[in-house]
């Protein structure tokens, strides 16, 4: 294994992190960072999810972007700017000063993107869009372990011996590593700083045409991510899900389910076929799938009133057997002005009916 | 010259799942044939949407292969194998139907093997591999989305 990748794995590894936070660690860190910003060393106050720790964040001015309700905030960080803005430009003028001390510039950028892949959008941004009430903002917060991907990139370029940074850089640079290192999100505010656990649980899968070892949150039977307090999240393959598509997933919660990804994903669990027979849904024609002997191409009309707009679905059968002798059967939506199933099976592929009906083998 | 799928697997140093049944003879088809996911389209077919960029970089398909396109469900990838100096791989290639990864040449039978899927024979000559699409949602898809079986 390269250094590079033992690297990547390593800060993946704090990412992934379920063990309790090392609350030691952590406050020393962050009390450090309030240092540096001049502001008074907060007192801490744990809690076992940042679905726990929102409501404990004080009411006030942590959102540097909310409207002003006394003085206007002055253009560079001062003390009257909230803690979390002044943080948040420390970190900001920090990655200035790194950035200009690395000169190859790119010579990590898949590992940084596959750590921020996994870290940024597989995982940070469910449990945040999850997290967030449906309306209004929440306050500014870090991540902790969820943040790895950003110091790992820094690390990365300093301990593959590509650059060196100025001495109080790289102490700065080391206490976001220990934040990083330690715990789950956080909430800094003027004199309190709430802290959230680790989750107790992740469980992921790997990410489709990844090739940095990318992972997203996946889990059929449970939470994908789940906390101490018995928060969680459910994710199927990367697609947030209502618990509802795990435990009992209908026609009727289907057809009334708004996001699209969602109702693929509870169709998938209840199967193509069984969902086609229980939304009664009309077929339209069927052919024998070329290349495919003995399957057939089945063409179904998608009424207006079950999708929100008229489509149809186009069943196909796989080509090779299930590991339990079956062949799966999947849907593929197809535009609407198919009526037959090898053009629609042709376009599938960009390809026209005639040139479909040659196919010559499938596996 | 016949090839198994446990002839395959030994050349490839690739496995595939322990049901597919690994003794039947690797069929070498030299027209239209897909593998899940993923279909191989004699050029001919489309050589009128299908552009190879002038300034392309070919790679020689190795004996253990080159890794087209991993699925969804197992992160398990379609593989493109074939002798050394045999098969040529490029994916500098513009599709107006925005589904081709990638073409290849080759001048002796090149294997393309899925663990799920297992193993296919393509005959010589050139062809383009595309991506299944599907027709989304217009309002929150957009259009047209790429299948990851």
């Amino acid at each position: 294994m390269t250094l590079v990748s033992a690297l990547r794995d390593e800060w993946l590894a704090h990412g992934l992190s379920t063990q309790p936070s090392d609350r030691p660690r952590a406050e020393a860190a962050i009390s450090a960072l309030y240092r540096l910003i001049g502001a008074p060393v907060p007192r801490f106050i744990w809690a076992p999810s940042p679905m726990a720790a929102l409501p404990l964040v004080p009411p006030g001015r942590t959102d540097p972007y909310a409207p002003a309700s006394h003085a206007p905030l002055a253009s560079s960080p001062d003390s009257r700017w909230p803690v979390a803005a002044r943080l948040a430009s420390l970190q900001t003028d920090l990655g200035e000063r790194l950035d200009a001390r690395i000169i190859r510039r790119w010579s990590f950028a898949r590992v940084h993107e596959a750590l921020r892949a996994t870290l940024h959008t597989s995982i940070r941004a469910p449990l945040r869009s999850s997290l967030l009430p449906p309306t209004g903002r929440t306050p500014l917060n870090w991540h902790g372990q969820h943040d790895a991907y950003w110091v790992a990139r820094y690390d990365l370029h300093a301990r593959a011996g590509h650059t060196v940074y100025q001495p109080a850089d790289a102490v700065e640079l080391a206490l976001w590593a220990d934040v990083v290192q330690s715990t789950g999100w956080w909430w800094p505010c003027a004199g309190v700083c709430v802290m959230a656990e680790r989750p107790t649980e992740i469980h992921t899968d790997p990410l489709p045409n990844g090739g940095e070892g990318e992972l997203r949150l996946h889990r059929d039977d449970g939470p994908a991510v789940r906390f101490a307090d018995g928060e969680g999240i459910h994710l199927l393959h990367g697609t947030l899900v209502p618990e509802w598509v795990l435990t009992g997933p209908t026609v009727e919660r289907i057809h009334g389910e708004r996001n699209v990804e969602v109702r693929r994903s509870a169709i998938e669990r209840i199967g193509w076929d069984a969902y086609i027979e229980q939304a009664g849904l009309r077929l339209i024609s069927t052919a024998p799938d070329p290349g495919n002997r003995g399957a057939e191409l089945q063409l179904y009309a998608v009424p207006p009133e079950v999708w929100g707009r008229s489509a149809r679905i186009l069943l196909a059968v796989n080509g090779s057997v299930e590991p339990d002798g079956r062949q799966r059967r999947y849907g593929l939506g197809v535009p609407s002005y198919f009526d037959d199933p090898v053009a629609a099976a042709g376009w599938s592929y960009g390809l026209t009916g005639p040139q479909y009906a040659q196919l010559a083998r499938r596996t | 010259m016949t090839m198994t799928l446990a002839d395959l697997t030994a050349r490839t140093g690739l496995d595939v799942l322990g049901h597919l049944e690994r003794q039947i003879t690797i069929p070498v088809v030299d027209g239209l044939q897909a593998q899940g996911d993923l279909i191989v389209v004699p050029y001919v077919f489309v050589e009128a949407s299908v552009s190879i960029n002038p300034w392309t970089t070919w790679n020689d398909v190795p004996p253990a292969g080159i890794e087209l396109l991993r699925s969804a469900a197992g992160g398990n990838p379609h593989t493109l194998a074939a002798d050394p100096g045999t098969c040529r791989w490029t994916t500098g290639v513009n599709d107006e139907r925005r589904l081709a990864i990638g073409m290849l040449e080759t001048t002796a039978v090149a294997y393309l093997i899925h663990p799920e899927h297992g193993g296919t024979g393509i005959a010589p000559g050139k062809y383009v591999i595309r991506r299944q699409r599907e027709r989304g949602d217009g309002q929150v898809w957009g259009g047209s989305r790429l299948v990851a079986d």
